[in-house]
């Protein structure tokens, strides 16, 4: 059975004062919503680091929950911000390698990522969602892109970065999610 | 380290904390504009014609004006330290008060006998000093808030970090009447606007820098 986000509120209002067998429980059932979450946003190889990383932001900033208002908005704006974050930094990791198997048809995460990520890209300019796909979602080279596309080097990395500026501006300027 | 190490080291590490409160925030940075106000005051930086200027309406419509964009700034930049909570629409509001105050202030002046040179009323060298003052007197605010944020969790830096630049601005501003010998709308409306807009600007860009988490 699932825990309401209330449950979750008293739990994180317990570890507020210092109960850490609350806080463990807490932890353990957020990290399955937080894998769940950034399965349906993320590339696989990406989801785990992003879930510890938010575990550590919850702890991190755990004073700023206010118990006399429900866990899951605040939970979900930190996931939010931490997924934002994430698609901000894949800009400055021009030559990341993501697997080829983004979209196998069996691993229904990689699919619903897929899919999520396919939406957002449509958002963009051809050019872009192109050099994207190629570069950070199908892990070829700078070089490569350029080949297959037809952009020099240089207009390919403007469009990766461009592209995933955009990107994180359309969904921080989306209503929050789940 | 595997994510049921993480999650065991850190329930065995748990501290207890206080949990953050926007009106305990409030108070700190109100004790903070207090004390500045109270010491500017107090080392004789008001303007000697302090009780002349309180019958014009120019030193109410900076003072009003300034002392509701300080206050509306605040509560916006404070409140968006929680994850959950935007500063956007506390920024609009920001900008609708803006936009009136100068409304405002063009009709007190259209009001008032004019005739004088643009230039002239200018008086640029003044108005350089203004801003030089008003941004030294905007930097205890911009530290108390930047702290403040700091132990936040803003989840839109760019939109805090400039409501906090706002704030700081108009604040200082709102000091800085205290001591500024012009009444002049059109004086005000340009040197009080750059002053406050470099003060943004500088909170905008600098702020979500030291601010990641």
């Amino acid at each position: 059975m699932t825990p309401s986000g209330d449950d979750w509120g008293a739990l994180m209002a317990a570890a507020q004062n210092g109960n850490g067998g609350a806080y463990r429980r807490l932890l353990g059932e957020v990290r399955d919503w937080l894998a769940r979450f950034y399965a349906r946003r993320l590339p696989p190889p990406l989801v785990d680091d992003a879930v510890q990383e938010t575990l550590v932001a919850i702890h991190e900033k755990r004073h700023t929950y206010d118990p006399e208002r429900p866990f899951k908005p605040w939970l979900a704006a930190v996931a939010r911000y931490k997924w934002i974050d994430r698609l901000r930094s894949m800009r400055r990791h021009a030559t990341e390698e993501l697997p080829g198997d983004l979209s196998v048809g069996d691993h229904e995460s990689a699919v619903t990522s897929a899919i999520v990520l396919a939406q957002l890209l449509v958002q963009l300019k051809p050019a872009q969602q192109e050099a994207i796909r190629l570069v950070k979602l199908q892990g070829f080279s700078v070089e490569e892109a350029s080949a297959r596309t037809g952009q020099s080097e240089s207009l390919v990395k403007v469009n990766i970065h461009r592209g995933l500026v955009k990107l994180a501006a359309i969904v921080q300027s989306q209503p929050h999610v789940d | 380290m595997s994510t049921e190490q993480l999650l065991d080291s850190l329930a065995a590490h748990l501290q207890p904390v206080k949990p953050r409160r926007v009106r305990s925030d409030l108070l700190v940075l109100a004790a903070v504009g207090t004390a500045e106000l109270a010491l500017f005051l107090l080392f004789g930086a008001a303007r000697h014609d302090l009780m002349l200027a309180m019958k014009l309406p120019s030193f109410w419509w900076k003072l009003g004006s300034l002392g509701l964009l300080t206050t509306i700034g605040a509560v916006t930049a404070i409140r968006s330290f929680d994850p959950a909570t935007s500063p956007r629409r506390g920024l609009r509001t920001m900008g609708y008060v803006i936009a009136a105050t100068l409304v405002l202030g063009w009709i007190i002046d259209a009001a008032s006998a004019g005739g004088a040179a643009l230039w002239a009323r200018l008086m640029w060298r003044h108005g350089i000093d203004c801003v030089f003052a008003m941004t030294a007197l905007s930097i205890p605010a911009i530290v108390a808030l930047g702290v403040l944020m700091r132990r936040g969790a803003p989840t839109d830096r760019s939109g805090s970090a400039l409501a906090v630049g706002a704030t700081s601005a108009t604040w200082g501003a709102f000091v800085f009447v205290f001591n500024c010998p012009h009444d002049d709308p059109l004086y005000i409306a340009t040197w009080y606007a750059i002053g406050c807009a470099i003060i943004a600007l500088a909170g905008r860009l600098l702020l979500p820098l030291i601010n990641r988490w």
